[in-house]
C-alpha cells in the first residue's frame, strides 16, 4: 500500500506568520505515527490540513491518495480525534454511538457497542459529566467504530492523567492490532508516545526536522563520549545532532549510516526520548538534506 | 444528519409546540365572545354610513368591557396586543435561540471537528440543519399570525368598516398589522433565522452572537415600515379637498403648514403615506397664509395643544378658502399583497443571501 500522508512543500500561513512551512514528508501505511514537536510547532496545523479542517497557503497534501475532506468518501476513510475530544455534553452516551451510526455508512455497530460496554460507559450517562479520560475514550470509539484506514489523534493523551494516558494507549494499540489500521497521533511529549508509534516525525518552529521509522533512527544516531576535541576534525559522513563539553571530555549525539570504528571515542546506544529531544532542542532552519557534513550546535545538559 | 439535526433541536421543538398550544387553547378560549360580540352589534346587517358608527361601538365595547381585578383594562384588547406582539417578536426570538446557536455553539464547544469527521460534507450538515430548523422557525411564527387572524377576524372587519376606537384603529397596513399577518410573517421568520446562523457563524460566540442578531432584527423591524415599505411598490397621488380627505391643519407647526388627513376620496383602506398643502398652480405651500393668523390664534387660545377640535375648523375653512387643497400620496387597498408578496420575497431573499454567505463561510476553511 502507499503513503497514507503525502506532503510536497506544504506550508500553511496566518496572515504573515507561517504555522507550518516547506514541509515534505511520505508517511508509508501501517504504522503507528508520533508527531513530536514542542507547542505551537505547527502539529495541530499539520493534523488539520490532513483532516481537511484547513486548506494549504502553499503546496499540497494527499491523504490515502485523495484530497483531504473533499467528500463523503474521502471522510468516510479517515477517523479523527481532536484535541480536547470534543462530544456533545447535552447528548447521552448512547446518543454518540446513534450518531455515529447515523453519519457513517460503514459504522460498526458491533464494534462500538462491544467497546462502550468494555470501557464501563453507562449509556444513558450524559457526555458532559463523563471524566476526561472517559471523554476521549468515548470520542476515540466513535473515530474507531467508522471503520477507517487512517485514524488521526491531536494530542489525545494531553488532559489526562497518568493512569488515563496508558489506559487510552493501550486500548488503542489494541484496536490498531484488531483492525489494520494507519494512525498518526500527536504529543509534545514523546515519552508520551514511545511505546506506541514504531514511527516519528519531529516538528519544531512550523518545519519538519526528523521522520522515519523508529528502529531505522535508533539504529543510525549514536552517542559518541571520549576526551575533549574539536568536532570539526571528525571524519565526513558524521552529522552531528547536539554536542557538549566539560573541561575534558566531549559528547556527542551523531548521525551515520556506518559504524563509528575510531576507538578514541565509546559509542553508545542513545534513546528515543533523548534522540528526539535533541532534534527539538536544535535551533536554526532544518538540515537541507539529512547528512550534509559538520552541524555543530551547543548543547547544555 | 436529519437524526442528530432532530436530536439537537428536540427540546427547542417541544418548547415551541408547547408555547402554540397554549396560545391556541387561549384564543380558541375566547375567540367566540369576539365574534358574539360582533354578530350581535348589527354590523351584519348594516348599511351604508351607519356601519362606521356601529363598528366603532363594536370597537369601544370590546376595549372597554370586561375588565376585572386580575386583568385591568379590557382582556381582548390586552390579548389584541399581546399576539400581535407575539408575532412581532417571534422571528427575533428564533433568530436568537435558534439560529444563533445552530453554529456557534459548535464552534463554541468544538463539537464542529467531531462532526464535520463523520462520513458527511459539510455542506449536506449545513443544509440538513439550515432546512429544518429554518422551515421550523417560519412554520411556527406563520401558525401564530394565522391563529391571531383568525381569532382578530372581527376586529379587522370592524376597522375596515370605517370603525376606531382608541384602541383598535389600525388598518391592514399598519405598523403593528402588516408584518404579522399575511404571508409577511415567512419572510421574517426566515430572516431571523438566517441573521442568526449568520452572525452566530461569524462572531463564533453565542451570548454576543444572540444579541448582535437581536439588536440587526430590531433595526430592520423599525426601518422597514419607515424607510423600505413605502417604496417597494410605487404610490399613487390625488389632489382632492380639505372636506373630502378629512384633513386638519395642525396648529402645532404653526406657522408651517401641516396637514393630517384621515381619507382618500374613493379610496377606502388605503395607507396614506403623506399629505401636503397645494395651490392652484401645484405647487407645495409651506406655510400657514399670513390672512390667516387671526383664526390660528383664536384656536390656539381655546384649544391648545390639540391638533384639531372645534375651533380649528375656522382655520381649516381660511386655509381652505385661499385655494390651497390636500395632496395625498397614498398605497391603495389593492396593493395589500402585491406588498405583502414584495416584502416577504425580499426578507426571503435575504435570508437566502445570508445561507449562501454561510455555505461558503463554513467550507473556507481557513
Amino acid at each position: 500500500m502507499s503513503a497514507v500522508i503525502e506532503t510536497e512543500g506544504l506550508g500553511k500561513r496566518y496572515r504573515t506568520r507561517w504555522a507550518l512551512a516547506g514541509c515534505t514528508l511520505s508517511i508509508p501505511a501501517g504504522h503507528v505515527v508520533g508527531l513530536v514537536g514542542p507547542n505551537g510547532a505547527g502539529k495541530t496545523t499539520l493534523i488539520d490540513l490532513a483532516t481537511g479542517m484547513l486548506k494549504p497557503s502553499a503546496g499540497t497534501i494527499e491523504v490515502l491518495g485523495g484530497r483531504p475532506a473533499v467528500g463523503p468518501a474521502q471522510l468516510a476513510r479517515v477517523g479523527y480525534l481532536a484535541q480536547d475530544a470534543p462530544v456533545y455534553a447535552g447528548l447521552p452516551v448512547a446518543d454518540h454511538l446513534r450518531l455515529g451510526a447515523h453519519l457513517n455508512p460503514g459504522w460498526d455497530a458491533d464494534l462500538a457497542r462491544r467497546r462502550v460496554a468494555r470501557l464501563g460507559l453507562d449509556p444513558k450517562q450524559k457526555a458532559g459529566t463523563l471524566s476526561g479520560g472517559q471523554r476521549a475514550q468515548l470520542a476515540l470509539s466513535l473515530a474507531v467504530a467508522k471503520r477507517p484506514e487512517l485514524l488521526i489523534l491531536d494530542e489525545p493523551v494531553a488532559s489526562l492523567d497518568p493512569l488515563a494516558r496508558r489506559e487510552f494507549l493501550q486500548d488503542l494499540m489494541e484496536s490498531v492490532a484488531e483492525q489494520q489500521v494507519s494512525v498518526v497521533l500527536s504529543s509534545h511529549l514523546i515519552s508520551d508516545l514511545e511505546r506506541a508509534c514504531d514511527y516519528v516525525i519531529v516538528l519544531v518552529d512550523s518545519r519538519v526536522r526528523l521522520a522515519g521509522p523508529t528502529d531505522e533512527l535508533l539504529a543510525t544516531h549514536h552517542l559518541l563520549s571520549g576526551p575533549r576535541r574539536d568536532p570539526a576534525s571528525l571524519p565526513d559522513g558524521l552529522q552531528v545532532i547536539a554536542a557538549s563539553h566539560t573541561d575534558v571530555q566531549t559528547t556527542l549525539l551523531v548521525r551515520t549510516s556506518r559504524p563509528v570504528l575510531d576507538p578514541a571515542w565509546t559509542v553508545s546506544a542513545v534513546g528515543l526520548e533523548d534522540l528526539v529531544l535533541a532534534y527539538m532542542r536544535q535551533a536554526g532552519p532544518a538540515p537541507a538534506a539529512p547528512r550534509d557534513g559538520h552541524r555543530h550546535l551547543e548543547v547544555r545538559k | 444528519m436529519i437524526w442528530l439535526t432532530w436530536r439537537q433541536f428536540r427540546a427547542q421543538a417541544i418548547t415551541a409546540a408547547a408555547a402554540l398550544a397554549v396560545f391556541a387553547i387561549v384564543l380558541a378560549a375566547t375567540a367566540s365572545n369576539v365574534s358574539g360580540r360582533y354578530d350581535s352589534s348589527g354590523l351584519l346587517t348594516c348599511h351604508g354610513d351607519a356601519c362606521s358608527g356601529l363598528a366603532s361601538t363594536f370597537l369601544s365595547n370590546l376595549a372597554s368591557g370586561g375588565g376585572s381585578f386580575l386583568v385591568p383594562g379590557s382582556p381582548y384588547a390586552i390579548l389584541y396586543f399581546a399576539s400581535v406582539l407575539l408575532i412581532l417578536i417571534a422571528p427575533a426570538v428564533t433568530g436568537v435561540f435558534w439560529g444563533a446557536p445552530l453554529i456557534a455553539r459548535e464552534l463554541e464547544a468544538g463539537t464542529f471537528r467531531l462532526t464535520w469527521n463523520q462520513s458527511v460534507t459539510r455542506t449536506r450538515w449545513l443544509t440538513v440543519k439550515l432546512a429544518l430548523t429554518g422551515a421550523a422557525a417560519m412554520a411556527v411564527t406563520e401558525a401564530f399570525s394565522l391563529l391571531q387572524a383568525w381569532w382578530a377576524a372581527p376586529i379587522g372587519q370592524a376597522v375596515g368598516l370605517g370603525g376606531s376606537s382608541s384602541i383598535f384603529s389600525e388598518g391592514r397596513f399598519g405598523w403593528f398589522v402588516f408584518p404579522t399577518h399575511g404571508i409577511t410573517p415567512l419572510g421574517y421568520a426566515a430572516f431571523g433565522f438566517a441573521l442568526g446562523v449568520t452572525v452566530g457563524l461569524v462572531s463564533r460566540r453565542l451570548i454576543p452572537a444572540m444579541a448582535i442578531t437581536l439588536a440587526i432584527f430590531a433595526l430592520v423591524q423599525f426601518v422597514t415600515p419607515l424607510w423600505i415599505r413605502p417604496h417597494l411598490f410605487p404610490t399613487s397621488r390625488t389632489v382632492t379637498t380639505f372636506a373630502a380627505a378629512g384633513a386638519n391643519v395642525r396648529l402645532q407647526s404653526n406657522p408651517k403648514l401641516a396637514i393630517t388627513v384621515s381619507a382618500v376620496p374613493g379610496q377606502p383602506g388605503a395607507w396614506i403615506m403623506s399629505s401636503d398643502g397645494i395651490n392652484a398652480a401645484g405647487q407645495r405651500v409651506s406655510a400657514i397664509p399670513a390672512a390667516c393668523e387671526l383664526a390660528v390664534s383664536q384656536s390656539m387660545g381655546s384649544h391648545r395643544g390639540t391638533a384639531s377640535g372645534p375651533g380649528s375648523a375656522a382655520v381649516n375653512n381660511c386655509v381652505a378658502s385661499h385655494g390651497i387643497r390636500v395632496a395625498e400620496s397614498y398605497q391603495p387597498a389593492s396593493h395589500y399583497w402585491p406588498l405583502q408578496w414584495s416584502e416577504t420575497g425580499m426578507f426571503l431573499a435575504l435570508a437566502l443571501a445570508l445561507a449562501g454567505y454561510c455555505y461558503w463561510r463554513v467550507n473556507r476553511r481557513s
